[in-house]
Formats: C-alpha cells, sequence, structure tokens
C-alpha cells in the first residue's frame, strides 16, 4: 500500500478524528487490506501518510490484537473466550478448531496450508447468542458448537479468496 | 541528583504546606516530589525526570498520602497547594510505596549481581529502602532473549524494564530523533526501534544514564567493572568547545567510562552528552598514542626517556640564534599557555607565542556584545543560529534548542549555506557563503520586534565574513534584552585569547626567516588550515620540539617529540565557548612514558635557566589568574566544581590579530569548510564509534553535481590558491549551490590543505579524477 493510497482513504475521514493520532489506527487498518498483515513498507507508507514516526506507528500496530505485522492466514476466525461464551462451551469451540488446524491450543495460529488462522478473541459483544465466532471482520456469529465451527472453516476454505482484507 | 528538579526556596510565590508534621514551603507549581527533596524528605521515584518533560505518571512509585484527596496520590504529578496536608511516610503511603515496588519487581531479574547497574541502581537502592522486602509471586518471570544489541553502543536486556519511558520519551522529546517506542502491551511490553533496526543517532548515550534499571547499558562498559571497583571524577569534555560537564569513571588507572554529571551544569549541558562526548574516551589510547619520547638528530631516530627528551629539547631551543615561535592547540590548557607565555617573558625571551586558530579581531566586537550561557536559550522566544551547523559541531546546543521550541514553543532560525540537523524544528533562511551580510540584516529586523532573542554565532563562518560579523554586532547590542552565544571552532580558543595570544603572526614570521626553532604544545600545524603554507615554512632546518598525545605528521617529523598527558589524564583549565573557566582533572593516569604538558613546559623552564615560581598546575593559574586581565583571580577554588564565568572580552581586545585582507574571487566553487566532531580525527580514533566512521568526503548539491557532472561515485581534485586535495563526492540535498562542502579535522586533513592558516574565504577549482 503506497502513502498516496492512504492518504486518499484518510482523507474523507479525517474530520472524524479529533487528535490527528487518532488517524494512525484506522490508517493501518487499511493498509492491511492489500496483504492482510502490515510489511515494513506498508508502515512506513502509513508513517508517511500520517506524518508520525515509522517507530510510533510500529507501537500503534503491535498494540492492536486484529493488526498483524506478521503473515497471517487467509482468513482469520477470532474464537470469542470471555466469560458468557466459556460458559456455553467456548472452550469445546477453541479446542476443536485449534485441533482441526493443527495449531497450538495456548496461543492458536496459522494452519500449515496458510488458509486459516485461529485467535482468542475478548468478549465480542455478542453474549446473547454464545459461543461466538468472528470472520475476519465479518458480523460476528453465533451460537456455535465444535461441530459447526468445524463445518465453518470447511466453507471457508472453500470459498475464494477476499479482495481486500479487513480485519 | 538529576532525578529531581530545582526549587528554589527563595522565590516569591511561596505555597506553605505540611509535610510529615512540618510547616514548608515551595514555588506554587512546584511538584510535590521535588518539594519534597528540597525539604530533604525523598519520595521515590522512576520515571520521573524533569529534563525529559512533564511528568507522566507511568511508574507509580511517587505515590503519597494528601489529606482530603481520594486514594493516593503521585507527587510527580501533584503540585503544591496552600495548606495541603502530606504524608510521605504514613501507613497508606508506605503500603502504597512497598505494593508498587512489588509489582515492579513482579517480573524484574533478581539478576543483580550479574548486572552492571548493580550497586548503582535506583531499582536496587528504592527497593532496599522503600521496598516492603517480600514477593507474593510465584509464577515464571517473563523472558526475552538477551542481551538486545539496540545499537553497536547499547545493550538491552528487556526483561529488566519496568516500563518508566524514560529512554522512549528523551528519543522522542529530548533529542527528537523519533526512534525509540513501547511496542506490544501489557506483559509483553517492550522498548525497540522500527523493525528493531539499530538506534543509531548522536545523543543515544543519555538512556543509559536517564534508565532507572539495568535494561540499558553501554556495550563498551558492559561487564568491566562493579560501583565498589571505581571511583569517579568530575572533569570537563575535551572534545568540542561547550564544555560538558563529565563525569570520568576510571577502575585500575585507566578511564573506563564517561557520563554526564550526576548533578548536571545546568548553564552547559542540562547532564546530556553526544555520543561523542560519551565514547570519545575509547580513542584515547590506541596504536597512535605516543608512549616515549623521540629525540631525532644527526644520528638518527632514537626513542628516549622524558628526562632526555626534555634536555634535547633544551639543546634545541637554547642553540637557536634566533628567537623562538611557541605554538599552542586548541585543546593547550590555560596553565599550559600561560607557562608558554611565561617562557617567552624569561627563558625564551623575544619568542613569539600564537594559538592555531581563527583571527580574533573581525569578531572582537561582537564577541563584546551581551553573552548568554546555554540556559538563557530556554527562556528565549526567538533563537537564531548564525552560519555552522552546531549539531555536529557544537552537539549539545541542539538539545536546548529542540527544548527551547518544543517546550517553550521559542521560534527557530537557522540562517546560512545548509539546513543542518535542526531543518526539522526550525526555518531556515538560506544564504549562500559570504552572503550572510544581507541575511543578518534580515534577521536584525526579527530581533527589534522580539522580546528576548538569543543569537548563537559561527565563529568560523563570521569569522570570513567581517561585515556579517559587524552587522550582528550591531543588531545584538541594539536591542537590550538580546543575548549571543558564540558556537565556537576551537576547544580552549576562548582560554587562549583571553591570555592575548592571536591566531596570527608566527608563521609570518617563519616565513620570513626571523624564528630560530618552534615549540608546538598540543598543535599539530601541518594538519591545520594553511597546512601547505606550514610544511613550506618548516621545509628548512627549524628543529621542533613537539608536545602531543598522539603521533600526528608534526610529530612525524619533529626534531624532538615529548608525548604528554590526554585531558583524560591530567589536570587543567578550558574555557568554554561561553567564556566559562571550568576544570579539567586528572583521570586516567596515561602513559607511562607520558608527563603533563604543564609539567614539561615549567621542565623547560628549569632547564633554560629560568624556573617558574610554581611547581603544580593549580600555582600556575593562580599566578596567571594575577598576572592577565582576562582572567584575573582565576583559581581552581574558584571555578570550584561547576566553572566560572570569564568576563567579556572588551571590543579592542586584540584587535590587531587579523589576517591578510583577501577576496575570494569569482572563479570556481566556494569552499565551505565544515566541522562535525562525529566525523573529525578524535572520534575516528574510538573503536566504539566505529558507526559514525565514515569518509572524507567533498559535499554538493544536486544541482552543483549536475553542473560539474559527476555523480557520488566519482572523485573529484579540489585546487585552490593554498593547496589541492582529491575526496570522493557525496551528494546531499538542500545544500548552496555553488559551493563545496569539506568536512575539517578529519585525518586526511583534506580541507585544511585547500585554506589559508587564517582561514579566509576559498574558492576552489574542481577538476574529475576518477569515474567510477
Amino acid at each position: 500500500m503506497t502513502a498516496d493510497q492512504i492518504r486518499e482513504y484518510l482523507e474523507p475521514r479525517r474530520h472524524e478524528f479529533a487528535d490527528p493520532r487518532s488517524l494512525v489506527l484506522p490508517a493501518l487498518k487499511f493498509a492491511q487490506t492489500g496483504r492482510g498483515y502490515l510489511t515494513r513498507e506498508d508502515m512506513e507508507a502509513v508513517a508517511e501518510a500520517t506524518g508520525y514516526s515509522a517507530s510510533y506507528v510500529e507501537s500503534v500496530a503491535t498494540f492492536y490484537d486484529r493488526v498483524y505485522t506478521e503473515p497471517v492466514g487467509t482468513r482469520v476466525v477470532s474464537v470469542c473466550v470471555s466469560m458468557s461464551c466459556q460458559l456455553r462451551g467456548a472452550d469445546q469451540v477453541w479446542e476443536a478448531l485449534c485441533d482441526k488446524e493443527g495449531v497450538d491450543h495456548h496461543h492458536g495460529g496459522t494452519s500449515a496450508d496458510g488458509r486459516i488462522t485461529v485467535q482468542e478473541a475478548q468478549c465480542l459483544g455478542y453474549c446473547d447468542r454464545a459461543a461466538c465466532i468472528q470472520v475476519d471482520a465479518e458480523e460476528t456469529q453465533g451460537p456455535h458448537t465444535p461441530d459447526s465451527a468445524r463445518a465453518l472453516v470447511d466453507e471457508l476454505r472453500a470459498a475464494p479468496d477476499p479482495d481486500e482484507y479487513w480485519r | 541528583m538529576a532525578d529531581y528538579a530545582r526549587v528554589d526556596l527563595d522565590a516569591e510565590n511561596q505555597v506553605t504546606f505540611e509535610l510529615n508534621g512540618r510547616q514548608v514551603s515551595a514555588p506554587a507549581g512546584t511538584m510535590l516530589v521535588d518539594a519534597c527533596y528540597a525539604h530533604g524528605v525523598e519520595v521515590p521515584i522512576f520515571c520521573y525526570e524533569p529534563r525529559i518533560g512533564p511528568p507522566v505518571g507511568a511508574c507509580r512509585m511517587c505515590l503519597v498520602e494528601v489529606e482530603g484527596m481520594r486514594g493516593l496520590q503521585t507527587a510527580c504529578s501533584t503540585p503544591v497547594r496552600p495548606d495541603m496536608v502530606v504524608r510521605t511516610d504514613s501507613p497508606a503511603a508506605k503500603d502504597g510505596q512497598e505494593g508498587v515496588l512489588e509489582i515492579l519487581l513482579m517480573n524484574h531479574p533478581l539478576d543483580c549481581p550479574v548486572c552492571d547497574k548493580g550497586g548503582e541502581c535506583p531499582l536496587q537502592d528504592r527497593s532496599f529502602k522503600f521496598g516492603g522486602g517480600k514477593s507474593r509471586f510465584f509464577e515464571g518471570k517473563r523472558h526475552f532473549p538477551k542481551p538486545l544489541e539496540l545499537s553497536s553502543r547499547i545493550a538491552l536486556d528487556q526483561e529488566r524494564c519496568i516500563s518508566c519511558f524514560r529512554c522512549v520519551r528523551f528519543s522522542q522529546e529530548v533529542a527528537q530523533d523519533g526512534q525509540l517506542t513501547m511496542q506490544e502491551r501489557g506483559v509483553q511490553s517492550q522498548i525497540t526501534t522500527f523493525s528493531g533496526d539499530a538506534y543509531e543517532d548522536r545523543f543515544t548515550g543519555n538512556i543509559i544514564d536517564v534508565c532507572p534499571v539495568g535494561a540499558l547499558t553501554s556495550i563498551p562498559y558492559r561487564f568491566v567493572a562493579r560501583p565498589w571497583d571505581i571511583t569517579n571524577t568530575p572533569s570537563v569534555c575535551g572534545l568540542c568547545p561547550v564544555g560538558c560537564n563529565t563525569e570520568l569513571t576510571l577502575r585500575d588507572g585507566d578511564v573506563k567510562r564517561v557520563t554526564g554529571r550526576p548533578d548536571p551544569n545546568y548553564e552547559v549541558e542540562e547532564g546530556w552528552l553526544c555520543d561523542v562526548g560519551r565514547w570519545g574516551f575509547d580513542g584515547d589510547g590506541g596504536i597512535t598514542r605516543l608512549t616515549r619520547a623521540i629525540v631525532r638528530d644527526a644520528n638518527g631516530e632514537r626513542h628516549t626517556d622524558l628526562t632526555d627528551a626534555v634536555a634535547a629539547a633544551t639543546v634545541a631551543l637554547r642553540g637557536a640564534s634566533k628567537p623562538v615561535g611557541v605554538l599552542l592547540g586548541a585543546t593547550a590548557t590555560v596553565e599550559e599557555a600561560a607557562i608558554a607565555l611565561e617562557l617567552a617573558g624569561g627563558a625564551l625571551a623575544g619568542a613569539r607565542v600564537a594559538r592555531l586558530g581563527i583571527p580574533a579581531a573581525p569578531l572582537a566586537a561582537l564577541r563584546a556584545t551581551p553573552r548568554a550561557q546555554l540556559d538563557e536559550i530556554e527562556r528565549a522566544d526567538l533563537v537564531a543560529v548564525v552560519g555552522g551547523d552546531p549539531g555536529l559541531a557544537q552537539p549539545i546546543t541542539e538539545l536546548r534548542m529542540r527544548k527551547a521550541v518544543l517546550r517553550n514553543g521559542a521560534r527557530l532560525v537557522t540562517i546560512g549555506s545548509r539546513p543542518g540537523t535542526l531543518a526539522d524544528v526550525a526555518t531556515h533562511v538560506h544564504a549562500a557563503p559570504g552572503a550572510l551580510t544581507a541575511a543578518v540584516a534580515e534577521l536584525a529586523a526579527q530581533i527589534g520586534a522580539t522580546g528576548r532573542p538569543v543569537v548563537l554565532w559561527d565563529e568560523a563562518e563570521l569569522a570570513a565574513e567581517p561585515a556579517a560579523a559587524e552587522a550582528l554586532a550591531e543588531a545584538v547590542s541594539a536591542n537590550g534584552a538580546t543575548r549571543q552565544i558564540e558556537l565556537g571552532a576551537d576547544v580552549n580558543g576562548a582560554g587562549l585569547r583571553a591570555l592575548g595570544i592571536p591566531a596570527t603572526g608566527l608563521l609570518e614570521a617563519l616565513e620570513a626567516g626571523e624564528l630560530g626553532a618552534l615549540l608546538t604544545v598540543r598543535a599539530d600545524p601541518r594538519s591545520a588550515p594553511g597546512r601547505v603554507a606550514w610544511e613550506a615554512a618548516l621545509e628548512g632546518d627549524v628543529p621542533v620540539v613537539a608536545l602531543a598525545t598522539h603521533a600526528d605528521r608534526t610529530t612525524d617529523a619533529a626534531t624532538v617529540v615529548i608525548p604528554v598527558q590526554s585531558l583524560l589524564e591530567q589536570e587543567g583549565t578550558l574555557v568554554s565557548m561561553t567564556g566559562r573557566a571550568q576544570r579539567v582533572r586528572r583521570g586516567a593516569e596515561g602513559p607511562a612514558g607520558a608527563a603533563p604538558g604543564w609539567e614539561v613546559l615549567i621542565a623547560l623552564g628549569h632547564h633554560l635557566g629560568a624556573p617558574p615560581a610554581y611547581r603544580t598546575a593549580s600555582a600556575a593559574l593562580a599566578a596567571a589568574g594575577g598576572r592577565y586581565a582576562g582572567i584575573e583571580g582565576l583559581t581552581y577554588d574558584a571555578m570550584g566544581v561547576g566553572g566560572v564565568e570569564l568576563p567579556r572580552p572588551a571590543a579592542d581586545h586584540l584587535a590587531a590579530d587579523a589576517g591578510p585582507a583577501r577576496a575570494a574571487g569569482s572563479d570556481g566553487l566556494a569552499l565551505v569548510a565544515t566541522r562535525d566532531v562525529y566525523g573529525g580525527r578524535e572520534a575516528s580514533r574510538a573503536p566504539a564509534l566505529a558507526a559514525f566512521h565514515a569518509p572524507a568526503a567533498a559535499t554538493v548539491s544536486p544541482a552543483t553535481a549536475a553542473a560539474l557532472d559527476v555523480t557520488d561515485a566519482d572523485t573529484v581534485t579540489l585546487t585552490s590558491p593554498y593547496g589541492a586535495a582529491s575526496l570522493p563526492v557525496r551528494i546531499v540535498d538542500g545544500l548552496s549551490d555553488d559551493a563545496v562542502f569539506v568536512t575539517l579535522g578529519t585525518a586526511d586533513a583534506a580541507a585544511e590543505a585547500l585554506m589559508p592558516p587564517d582561514r579566509g574565504p576559498v574558492r576552489v577549482g574542481v577538476s574529475v579524477e576518477a569515474r567510477r
């Protein structure tokens, strides 16, 4: 993503933010839509477009869970592990997905074929339909069981790649 | 301690409050931590550092109880208010402090026995003093790879970090290099740079000094000494004319470390040091250091001891049928200069004494105008830099100017042929070399319209343009509130001038065959501006006695070479560019074959049959203080630990010290001889500063490069009426067109070869020597 593209994206949104530092986050999320994660060049472009130092931009990027500075899967599946979901079997959903994708039970991770990343999320605000899952930045869905979650990633794996990676 | 801000208990607007049952007072607006410290009550802190900026309350260490306020308050960010009741030692306050320390130590490894900070560590000291001595944390501590090389000079032990943000704030708000940040969050928080790049910049070492734990340590000092192995000596940096106050760490007779003073000199460096000042000591030894005296005579060259060498020097100097010349280098101390003058009045009667430096006459009027110390920059509303690039030549001044802009909202204007290191915070007014006068006239109007202007002016560039210097002197004195600060070129130039020593006359006398021998004191005329002329004048059979620390072009050819101690090894006095006389103290022992310069000169006096009436440096200075008006009454006692400001020179001081009038002509390109302590000879000797080492270059603007049809792969030969030099081309944006920028003081002394001895304006012809 180039600095010019980022500037063009930010310009109509600039008025929404009283503190210009707040522009860094939307800029990062937009810069990420190209690859699904940020490269060094992407962060330098954000720095150029927002006028902050590259190291500051990176500090913002590393603060947030949904901004990635390392490659992740084509689709990112976030499993809510907060209290309501836990009470409704989120642990089983989480473990089922980790086992299916062959990733670590503690930290989640990306499947060997690079298609699916499984990660924990804190409360997604969908407690009435726990246990819930969010795919990329799509609308949260639930309630899920281990079986429905496995079916979901099968669907995702079969689906075409998204044009833009909003996460 | 630098940790707490100074509090003026005599200022007006005092506020009275109760502190631990006592009635005390402090000026309104004072932060509680500082007010407590001023009254002998230590409130523990980690993140608070008033030199870096306003409090951030990141570490929560300074919790105190304030009656009527809910919960405990952070004393670093709570200003004193009338009649507030503060308790720092109540059970509630103590419980808060113990709790914070327990949290800070939760993830902190207890590796103090192998930590460089151990023994001089604020976290260690405050844990003992304010901690509960227990931990309820049984889980595993966090781990990071270690040690990380944050740069070639700084090691980072991430797990020791308590996330106080001092280093990040130094980088962002003081040096403003924008490089250090905190990444990730919570327990994973870590100090790093963008993509883990090396933190290479010019003031990076200060983060070691401000780190309150052992997270940031100096790589050259890693595992070198323990605090109980060392002694610390307050001294002054001798690598540039700013005169930053330093502390030398000694072990086994060697300087192992240089740091800012724990009690900073707020009128000079404010406790900060540039990386050359911090690690330049590393180059004091090394293979070029002279460790044995050399005598060259009809029988060839022989190494000898000091006594023999002084005897040989006496023969060389006394044997001269004509008067002797005495040449003092920029780092010759006031004592050495004063003894040399005494020899010239007695043992070497008739000797001509001069310094290697810039003639004083063109700048006399400007120097006589009201002067300021560096702290005045903070109080200014307009800061103007006329000529030069202080961030490279007088580095620590840059931090003051950045502070003036960022924290106090001052306007910063730089005037000259290059935007320099302040380009991101300054308005740059371009003035081509030789065209400063017009720019100064414009500045004069701005000064007139400002309440509190401070003008920093470059000695070398204004000496080359006397009309601009005159105009600036008028502009400064026109407005009673304006203060000026000289950006000096020579380390002790002001000290040598205070003794009335001119920069001119000696070479002319040598060229006219009037001198029978030359004595140099820390001077290398064969590497100095005008070195071609010096070399020609020394071609004949004039014997040279050289007192020097390192081998150079002069010692390579001298009749007698006497090794002297460096400014880390001997007593002395240096006068900074702002006229502060400050003491250099003995740190290292130095090579066995070297003696203090002042001692060698006194010994010469004895051998020549006219012994001075003193035997020590302090007595030599006291004698000089009684003789020379410029340093009247100056003694070691008077200077104390922070130095004293000498009176400003009169407007007619050294009025005859002028080179011949030189017209620059109009052929070729203007030569701008720049100063860069990071690229200078001293820095290039220091292995710790390897990241700064770069070859000398002929630097030009892109337009000039295009006009010359050269790229940065080419090598060019520069030719002036005074000499020639071959240099690789470097192309840099923003520079004056039709000018060539060459750094002074590099190992090959290229710029010096192109210049006349009195520096003067120079134009050079350029021819392409090699294309890649």
